[in-house]
């Protein structure tokens, strides 16, 4: 029995034209990092929300096949009790605000407040998580006067700090540089090292190619491939599906299709470094980064 | 928590200070004449001067309590009903009962008014969000006052950044009136459409942020009665009784 399993899953917005989802069986197991990539408007989004129940609870529409969370449908799940057991952080960082704390602090405070957790705990928890966070310098900042990027890492430390077991994660850096996508990146990993599970949507191949270890492939409502990290990043049929691969993979390809002797297509930095290294020039000379 | 801030006004518990208003109202209807509501001002500007809010009570009074006075007090001592003329030109006429009836009226009106803008200068929404949570009072409807507070800025932001994305498209936002009118509807339309897409993505989050738990919320921000509040009630209540007593007995 996988944690969540997806049967045959359609779905169709109340005022949309066709299927945005169309017959998707997907299982996903307790503890594992999933990364949904694919081009825009392909369904990642709107997968997301059928996971965490937004579809059909609060987006209403035509939703077919079955949903199944922990075993239980989600049509039977309450909205209040997903809370709990599925986080999720969408795109737009500027609506993630709920609107009613003066603090960055008290703001990440609003769940468990919501949640009845006792106010000792509460502010253990919250101090917790700006610690891992590193957003220490934002606690006494009004979240409304935020940018961007800082608004995303409140956002994600405001579900983070409710402990569910299954974060759903749509484009969470897309308002950030790249150090602060690292970072955040380092933060979804801690979350896996807890034993959470993870799916996250995003566009930053190479970071996934780094950290995740199942990747859905979606065009136009399907998904059109699912596996390993190692067979999906390394499969030139993914770029034919309007997604991308990491440059590390497309080198690799490359090399492969002019006959180098490249063994195992490079999926990291690393293994790209370790590969190109060992590496023996079709016409014997050595070709040696250091 | 709440920060003491070592004001005793201050730091009295919302329905406590809601009380000191509650009294000054009631018995300005129990107390004959116009004497006492009129004291009833300069005293909501002495606990104001004690809370630190004297300037923006008394600039409140005057712009809104003093014109609204005024312009009652005059209508009322001309166009009152009465017998006794104390002066009169053409159809106008001042009697002796208009000016009876709008001391009366006026005072009432200025205690009350002055009572209450005590009560808001001297509360803060937050508190006053909080203590009828504490009454039962839903905690959607807390959510609504509270997150009206922060819309309204943030609207405001919108609407300038609406205004210069309208201004690069070549709309006219500057100028004399009749091209500012012009330019009225294109800046509010996307506002408005704005503001409600952005609701929903907003009610998502308060889904995520489990708003809508099946359990009884806790709250990090707390007031708490003190001792203090228990005084400030019984003196309160122990005038009541003496003002009714003596109001009976005369």
């Amino acid at each position: 029995m996988s944690f969540i399993q997806l049967k045959n899953v359609s779905y169709k917005y109340p005022i949309g034209k066709g299927d945005v989802l169309k017959g998707i069986n997907v299982k996903i197991e307790k503890g594992g990092f999933y990364a949904l990539i694919g081009a825009n408007g392909s369904g990642k989004t709107t997968f997301c929300n059928v996971l965490r129940g937004f579809v059909p609870h609060f987006y209403k529409g035509d939703l077919r096949g079955d949903v199944l969370i922990d075993g239980k449908d989600i049509r039977e799940w309450e909205m209040g009790e997903l809370a709990q057991k599925i986080g999720f952080v969408f795109q737009n960082p500027f609506t993630q605000i709920s609107g009613v704390k003066e603090t960055v602090f008290e703001e990440i405070a609003f769940g468990l407040e919501n949640l009845g957790v006792d106010v000792d705990i509460i502010i253990q928890k919250v101090e917790e998580v700006i610690g891992l966070l590193g957003i220490d310098y934002l606690r006494d900042k009004n979240p409304q006067e935020l940018s961007g990027g800082q608004k995303q890492r409140v956002a994600l430390a405001s579900i983070i700090v409710m402990e569910p077991e299954i974060l759903v994660i749509d484009e969470p850096t897309s308002q950030l540089d790249p150090r602060g996508t690292e970072e955040i990146f380092k933060i979804i990993e801690l979350m896996k090292l807890k034993g959470k599970t993870i799916i996250l949507a995003e566009h930053k191949i190479e970071l996934i190619a780094e950290k995740a270890e199942q990747i859905l492939v979606f065009q136009d409502g399907e998904v059109v491939m699912q596996g390993t990290t190692e067979e999906i990043l390394t499969d030139p049929q993914v770029l034919e599906y309007g997604a991308a691969l990491p440059q590390y993979a497309l080198l690799g390809l490359e090399m492969k299709k002019r006959n180098w002797e490249v063994g195992q297509i490079p999926l990291t930095e690393q293994q790209a470094i370790t590969t190109v290294k060992g590496l023996s020039h079709p016409k014997g000379e050595q070709v040696c980064h250091s | 928590m709440k920060e003491k801030s070592n004001n005793l006004l201050l730091d009295l518990y919302p329905s406590t200070k809601f009380l000191i208003t509650l009294f000054i109202i009631i018995t300005v209807f129990i107390v004959k004449g116009y004497l006492y509501g009129y004291l009833m001002v300069p005293l909501c500007l002495l606990l104001a001067l004690y809370a630190k809010v004297f300037k923006e009570l008394l600039g409140l009074l005057i712009k809104t309590l003093l014109v609204l006075i005024t312009f009652i007090f005059l209508i009322q001592s001309f166009f009152y009903p009465g017998d006794t003329i104390l002066w009169s030109w053409s159809f106008l006429s001042l009697r002796q009962e208009g000016i009876d009836f709008s001391l009366l009226l006026t005072s009432r009106i200025g205690a009350i008014g002055s009572a209450l803008l005590l009560f808001f200068r001297i509360t803060s929404v937050k508190d006053i969000v909080y203590s009828l949570e504490q009454l039962g009072l839903p905690s959607k409807v807390t959510y609504v006052v509270l997150s009206t507070l922060t819309i309204i800025p943030e609207m405001k932001k919108l609407s300038m950044t609406i205004m210069d994305a309208q201004k690069t498209r070549g709309v006219e936002t500057e100028g004399n009136l009749r091209v500012r009118a012009k330019a009225f509807l294109p800046t509010l339309t996307p506002l408005i459409l704005t503001s409600v897409a952005s609701t929903e993505e907003r009610a998502i989050t308060l889904e995520a942020r489990a708003f809508t738990a099946p359990v009884k919320k806790t709250s990090l921000y707390r007031i708490e009665k003190t001792k203090k509040d228990t005084v400030v009630r019984i003196l309160l209540l122990l005038l009541l009784i003496v003002i009714i007593v003596w109001r009976v007995a005369l």
